[in-house]
């Protein structure tokens, strides 16, 4: 089992997407590798994303998954105004295709929305685009070892947090 | 429509010690109206940077108040601002953010311009049966009344009866310098712009920016991560220059900074912060000093958050950010955001920079949501009509003092009015001097 079929892929991101969703955190942190690259690249201009992160700006960037650990920890705080009441929120992915990117490592393509209500001011907003995961075969078990979250619609209503995308 | 008085909106009597604004001008959508036709459109407003048009006919859009403009630069390099509507029917005439075009052909009816501004072709003209009158009208795009440049920021009016704008500027210019200076070759935006929205109205950012009253209560989570990874100074993790500061600890001792107010509106908060390799600007810490003298060099270490009236906010504190206001409604505003950098820096400063910046100022990192949802939460208060003034600016009232204090001589910056503060005073007052300047551009509109 050193590959994935479409319908193993689409399994392993519907479980990270209903980590979320339940904010199960923990289970969420877990899926990724401890040097993992977490990236949400921001827009250059009308239709090109930054491609370089340490020359250009991004919405989210993270290399290691301390940093990740650290947003948790900062919802769970009860010190932040914007956790305080959190959104509901449901993630729908589609579009699964997988390519073999080397022994026990493959790239996996998909579309995204997450709706996301915002309970605080009873609105809804649904974020969508793209997910590039690059998983890794980590004993028996697959591991995100990079995800780039490519969001169309880049306007962000107040805020956004990573449970949102 | 209820119409309101100055006095019933701004109460200003320094002789008794108050100073109050009413609610009204967060909520009050006519009065929105006027800020706009008044303020946005009334005067000088940011409306970029040089370098986003940087070479011979590049161009960037954007609005002044309600009004899409654009910006271009034409082959000779001479920057123009038009607003961005073809003569014949009104039609937005370029739709693109940014890009670079000899000539501008209107979607519409294909009426052409070139990159200074000029019409060089009205489709079928001869064939038109137009009466004498219609070729004796001028139908180039209509330049926007004053235009001007201070060291790469770009200001326009739509009303041509305002100072100028060095005067308009006036000392805070020298606080721009410290931006500016960090490079021999100036400053850039580093690629990729953050836009948000939040439902509550512009000022909100705008005394955001300079109130240091609120850090430690609205950003006490992101406080103790910044804590917990100067504690373990693990490789992997975000590091912070302002968790290496202390000006905002309430245990600080002695003066950690204040405000200074200019006129027409300007205001600084600022925070001493020590000339350490906390900061990306370490790096040029020789050259700084060399070029600039060492009061110029340890000011430009300070964490300094500066707005200009109306719409611009530079904020130097846990990286560098250019901020835009641009209001929609009463109870709606939109930011444009970017990370503004110093030209030429290492691979490495820069890296550092926006590390910091993502997770301080996005609204995808960990503290300007607590912002954005507060302003909302505040929105939703300003509807109390039977007590309507704020109580939130009065603090520091008593320490605010004509001209400036022994931190502004150091680099011969005189501003209208200054208060040098302890670590808790968190002075208020200054957000006096942008309701001053408000009441200014409205007195002609309301009694």
């Amino acid at each position: 089992m050193s590959s994935m079929t479409a319908a193993e892929a689409a399994s392993f991101l519907s479980r990270e997407a209903l980590y979320l969703d339940r904010f199960d955190f923990d289970s969420w942190l877990a899926l990724y590798t401890p040097d993992c690259r977490f990236w949400m690249p921001a827009w250059r201009d009308d239709g090109t994303q930054t491609e370089d992160p340490d020359r250009e700006l991004s919405l989210i960037f993270y290399r290691g998954r301390r940093n990740l650990e650290d947003r948790v920890q900062r919802i769970r705080s009860g010190f932040s105004v914007a956790s305080a009441v959190m959104p509901r929120v449901a993630h729908m992915i589609g579009n699964v295709l997988v390519e073999p990117a080397g022994e026990g490592r493959v790239r996996v393509d998909s579309s995204f929305i997450s709706n996301v209500h915002d309970v605080r001011t009873n609105r809804s907003h649904s974020y969508f685009g793209r997910y590039e995961h690059e998983l890794v075969l980590d004993g028996a078990e697959w591991k995100i070892a990079s995800k780039i979250i490519r969001l169309m619609n880049d306007v962000v209503p107040t805020m956004l947090d990573v449970y949102g995308v | 429509m209820k119409s309101f008085a100055l006095r019933d909106l701004i109460d200003d009597r320094p002789q008794d010690g108050v100073f109050r604004v009413n609610r009204a001008l967060f909520r009050d959508q006519a009065l929105f109206e006027l800020e706009m036709k008044h303020i946005f459109e009334g005067g000088w407003v940011f409306v970029g940077m040089a370098t986003q048009a940087e070479n011979p006919h590049d161009y960037f859009t954007s609005f002044i108040g309600r009004v899409p403009i654009i910006v271009q630069r034409d082959g000779e390099g001479t920057l123009r601002c038009f607003v961005n509507a073809c003569p014949h029917k009104g039609v937005r005439l370029v739709q693109k953010l940014c890009g670079s075009a000899r000539r501008h052909v209107c979607p519409y009816h294909s009426w052409t311009f070139d990159s200074t501004g000029a019409n060089k072709n009205i489709k079928w003209q001869k064939a038109g049966r137009y009466a004498p009158g219609f070729d004796e009208d001028n139908h180039d795009l209509a330049p926007v009344a004053r235009f001007g440049e201070y060291r790469g920021f770009l200001f326009a009016s739509l009303n041509a009866d305002v100072p100028s704008l060095e005067a308009y500027l006036g000392e805070a210019r020298k606080l721009m310098d410290l931006v500016v200076d960090k490079s021999p070759e100036g400053v850039e935006l580093v690629p990729g712009r953050v836009t948000f929205t939040y439902a509550a109205n512009w000022k909100m950012q705008l005394e955001n920016c300079s109130d240091q009253y609120h850090f430690t209560s609205t950003h006490p989570s992101y406080i103790r991560i910044l804590d917990q990874r100067a504690r373990e100074q693990v490789d992997e993790v975000v590091q912070s220059s302002i968790g290496a500061a202390d000006f905002w600890q309430e245990d600080a001792a002695g003066v950690t900074g204040g405000t200074m107010s200019f006129d027409h509106g300007h205001v600084l908060n600022w925070g001493v912060m020590p000339v350490s390799a906390a900061l990306p600007e370490f790096e040029r810490v020789e050259e700084l000093t060399k070029r600039l003298g060492v009061a110029k060099r340890n000011w430009m270490f300070n964490m300094r958050n500066l707005t200009i009236f109306p719409n611009l906010q530079l904020a130097d504190n846990a990286s560098s950010q250019m901020r835009v206001i641009r209001p929609i409604a009463a109870g709606m505003t939109e930011m444009q955001t970017w990370c503004i950098a110093p030209r030429g820096e290492s691979a490495e400063a820069r890296r550092f920079r926006i590390r910091q910046y993502e997770d301080f100022f996005n609204p995808t990192g960990m503290a300007t949501p607590d912002d954005t949802v507060c302003y909302e939460e505040a929105q939703l208060g300003m509807a109390e009509q039977d007590r309507p003034w704020l109580q939130g600016h009065a603090r520091g009232l008593t320490a605010s003092v004509e001209g400036g204090n022994e931190w502004s001589d150091r680099i011969g910056l005189k501003p209208a009015r200054s208060v040098l503060a302890d670590a808790q005073l968190c002075d208020e007052s200054l957000f006096g001097s942008y309701y001053r300047a408000w009441r200014e551009r409205m007195k002609e509109v309301l009694a």
